[in-house]
């Protein structure tokens, strides 16, 4: 388990932002964490999708690495934001925005604008 | 929980007492998943909680939920497969 949470440490630490995730970027396997693939990819953020369905260390020791029980998990510079829950709230109330615009991560802004204009 | 408790009720016994919430609903929305990955027969695989209490004031977003997970307990949360939070001051 420790060197699972190494390689964990490690893999938040070396890409900007990471996503742990059941399935694929591009081929999610439950709909939280399509949802948040959704936002990330329509937002045009560069991220590293990891498969938890495809490593059951990382499936168990992501929740202990976080003190989080559930899947997905988004991971911005090494830090733990949330869920699907909330990525979601963050994507509408914008603050997801200023984060990736505080931790240099690029994206696109009108995309944002359009997500929340669809959930307006 | 005694193993034959319903989920929801254990659910709203435990948040009550830690978060003596003005305002708590618990949705059994499992079948709405019906035919997906952690679907069970007869339900109480996917809840959505809307929880709003004074307890809440002046936390993170993480720090709320991480409350009411331990609120829940490791047992309740392991048992179920998805738990939607809305959780306000």
């Amino acid at each position: 388990m420790t060197d699972v949470k190494t390689r964990i440490g490690d893999t938040v630490a070396a890409n900007d932002v990471v996503l742990f995730m059941k399935g694929t970027k591009s081929m999610p396997q439950c709909g939280f964490s399509s949802r948040v693939a959704g936002v990330l990819n329509y937002m045009g953020v560069e991220f590293l999708d990891v498969n938890v369905l495809a490593d059951e260390g990382v499936r168990q020791g992501i929740k202990e690495f976080s003190d989080w029980p559930t899947i997905p998990q988004l991971y911005v510079k090494g830090e733990f934001v949330g869920g699907c829950d909330i990525i979601t709230e963050m994507t509408l109330s914008g603050e997801l925005d200023t984060l990736f615009e505080q931790s240099g991560v690029a994206y696109d802004k009108d995309a944002a604008d359009k997500i929340r204009e669809a959930n307006a | 929980m005694n193993g034959t408790e319903p989920v929801a009720d254990a659910m709203r016994t435990r948040l009550e007492a830690a978060f003596d919430p003005r305002e708590l609903n618990i949705v059994d929305e499992s079948e709405k998943h019906r035919g997906h990955a952690g679907y069970q027969e007869g339900g109480e695989s996917h809840f959505r909680v809307l929880i709003r209490s004074a307890a809440f004031d002046g936390q993170t977003r993480i720090a709320r939920h991480r409350a009411v997970h331990d609120a829940l307990g490791k047992d309740l949360v392991g048992r179920i497969h998805a738990l939607a939070l809305d959780i306000g001051a």
